[in-house]
């Protein structure tokens, strides 16, 4: 089972990279909020979309099998994978038609979710992410910590001599502007040779028979104009009725994510370009489960990021100490509720403060789906000691005088126990808090004395 | 069964378009729209330049010393030529509709050129009338007839990206500049 909060260990023991960290994504948060301030209807449109998306998801074999039909009128490719194994094979074997061997792909995170890079690089494709975060991340052979900023646990100085290693840039050179001018260059070339482009969904319209990519950066645009083929990877909750319910979801996302007004690049694939294919992978890996779960909104997502910039624990533990695809609030919750012994621990990594519901563009009560897994988790194997302990401390507490015997026993030994055993490796409550001193009476015995004295 | 099969079944039998959601609020708007639209897409790093005068002479102006220029408004030059993959320093492009709260503006190739033209240009042009500016994103999908696009997109602003430390740095990939060239509303 992974552990987050033996992982978060070895994120805050560098106390000043996390506390930059924290610094970091409140700031994000903060544009957030002066971004959503600035639409009255903010919290209306925010109802809206979360109902959208349940009836979307509630009717999702009408809209998907509608979504099919009028892509493929418009020339687009549909094929549908039942898990990740099933879309890494039809993305290859739609490069192997194309002859295809350089792929450059924007961001997805179910790429991500189903380890694309790793299989088509096993099989002696190269494959080049284009998002500046996500490059960066994959020159230095690590995973993205955050679903919007892939590379947000890593500082200038970092970025500086990854760069210097795998780009030749100057050395110690750390300059943002600099460093991005590199990559440009560098990621021209790939561009420019680029035999597929691989990009993920934002928002597919079923009536429109069309999908939608949104980045900053123009990536996923230039990759697909260069390219012959364009294979775009959706989850099967990507889907929306159409461009009407686009117009509510394209005015949540960018504020929610960075606090801008719009993401540069909103852009609409209809049909191929002359010559070119357009194909569509369908991904369920997991998700047709999660809709007959207790934790089906979970699928109103929009991959925002929004509760993860929000997330106090998040914040202070740092994407990677998840061990999910998607870290924070809506990772824990997705992550635990399709693989909860891997995963039993993450619904735990939270306070309950319910920051991310408050923030949550498609109104998912996220820390209400965190609490209910809870009750799920401490089930699992891994929590067989707490649950024994609860167990025996339930049966203590329904045993009035033996617990009266316990307590007073406790009270007459505390000033003898030794600090060490007290605080010893078992009290993982008392490794940053003092346990009170217990008073010298218990509070049925001072009723009792006073009641008598009456 | 394949996939297909397995994946719609597991969605359950039921195969109908559930509820329409509605919109049943007031939405933002703005007294006046020209001036929004300005302001939203200088916050993401395009100019604006209302036209007084010829409309060719502040292309030219636009366009300054560049050498490689490609017009597919036919208003500066007569004709245009654009092979996929060349990197050109101007581009400049008509659009008929723009969004206030955004700064975005709706570019549709009409397959008249490569879809590189709007990445591997270095500065974006685009030629707007001012009327064709509305207020927010759902009166903009009202507009779009998608039966005709192949592949369009909301532009605002330049290529951009603040993946390193949150450090705001301009032509991430695509277009380092982005200009909105707007001409006033003929009722004005």
């Amino acid at each position: 089972m992974k552990n987050h909060a033996a992982e978060a260990e070895k994120f805050v023991a560098d106390s000043a990279r996390a506390h930059w960290h924290d610094e970091a994504l409140w700031y994000v948060r903060r544009k957030r909020d002066v971004a959503a301030s600035q639409l009255p209807e903010w919290e209306e449109l925010r109802e809206v979309a979360g109902k959208i998306k349940k009836n979307t998801v509630e009717n999702l074999a009408y809209y998907l099998e509608l979504f099919e039909r009028e892509a493929q009128n418009n020339g687009i490719e549909i094929y549908w994978a039942m898990d990740a194994r099933e879309c890494n094979e039809t993305v290859e074997k739609i490069l192997r038609e194309e002859g295809a061997r350089r792929i450059v792909k924007s961001k997805s995170m179910l790429s991500e979710e189903c380890g694309l890079n790793d299989y088509l690089q096993e099989r002696g494709y190269e494959i080049v992410d284009t998002d500046l975060g996500e490059r960066i991340v994959q020159l230095h052979g690590d995973r993205p910590s955050h679903i919007v900023l892939p590379a947000i646990h890593l500082k200038k100085e970092d970025v500086s001599e990854i760069f210097h290693e795998h780009m030749a840039t100057r050395k110690g050179e750390s300059d943002p502007e600099y460093l991005t001018k590199e990559a440009r260059k560098s990621l021209r070339r790939s561009f420019l040779e680029a035999d597929a482009a691989i990009t993920g969904v934002n928002f597919a319209l079923a009536r429109e028979g069309a999908f939608v990519v949104c980045t900053n950066e123009g990536n996923a645009d230039l990759g697909t104009a260069m390219a012959g083929v364009h294979i775009a990877c959706m989850g099967i909750e990507k889907v929306i009725p159409s461009a009407r319910e686009l117009g509510v979801f394209t005015r949540l996302l960018a504020r929610s994510a960075t606090g801008q007004a719009v993401t540069t690049y909103t852009s609409h694939f209809r049909r191929p370009k002359a010559g070119g294919r357009l194909c569509v992978v369908i991904v369920d890996n997991g998700r047709s489960g999660l809709l007959s779960s207790g934790e089906s909104e979970a699928l109103s997502c929009m991959r925002c990021g929004a509760c993860m910039n929000s997330c106090p624990v998040y914040r202070r533990s740092g994407g990677h100490s998840y061990g999910s695809t998607i870290p924070g609030p809506i990772g824990s919750v997705l992550s635990a509720a399709g693989n909860m012994d891997e995963f039993a621990s993450l619904p735990f990594a939270c306070t309950l403060c319910a920051s991310c519901d408050n923030v949550c563009p498609s109104s998912i009560a996220l820390h209400d789906l965190l609490y209910g897994l809870r009750e799920d988790a401490i089930k699992s194997e891994a929590y067989r000691g707490k649950r024994t302990l609860l167990k025996a401390a339930a049966w203590l507490l329904l045993h009035p005088s033996l617990y009266a015997f316990v307590m007073n026993l406790y009270r007459r030994l505390y000033p003898f126990i030794p600090r060490r055993i007290l605080y010893g490796r078992w009290n993982v409550w008392g490794r940053e808090r003092e346990l009170p001193e217990p008073a010298r009476r218990s509070f049925a015995q001072i009723y009792e004395e006073m009641s008598d004295g009456k | 069964m394949g996939s297909r099969e397995k994946i719609l079944s597991a969605l359950g039998t039921a195969r109908n378009r559930g509820f329409e959601v509605e919109l049943s609020f007031p939405i933002l708007s703005f007294g006046d729209r020209v001036c929004a639209f300005v302001e939203n897409l200088k916050k993401a790093g395009g100019e604006s330049i209302v036209v007084e005068g010829e409309l060719s002479k502040i292309l030219a102006r636009e366009v300054g010393d560049a050498d490689s220029v490609v017009d597919t408004t036919s208003i500066l030059y007569g004709s245009f030529s654009y092979k996929k993959g060349e990197e050109v320093d101007v581009a400049i492009l008509g659009a008929d509709l723009a969004v206030a709260e955004n700064g975005a503006l709706w570019i549709d190739t009409e397959d008249r050129y490569p879809r590189s033209l709007l990445t591997l240009a270095r500065k974006i042009v685009v030629i707007l009338e001012e009327d064709a500016i509305v207020d927010t994103m759902h009166q903009a999908y009202e507009r779009v007839d998608f039966s005709k696009v192949s592949y369009a997109l909301f532009m605002s602003g330049p290529s951009k990206t603040a993946d390193i430390e949150q450090s705001l740095v301009f032509g991430a990939h695509g277009a380092v500049a982005m200009t909105a060239v707007l001409i006033p509303s003929k009722r004005a």
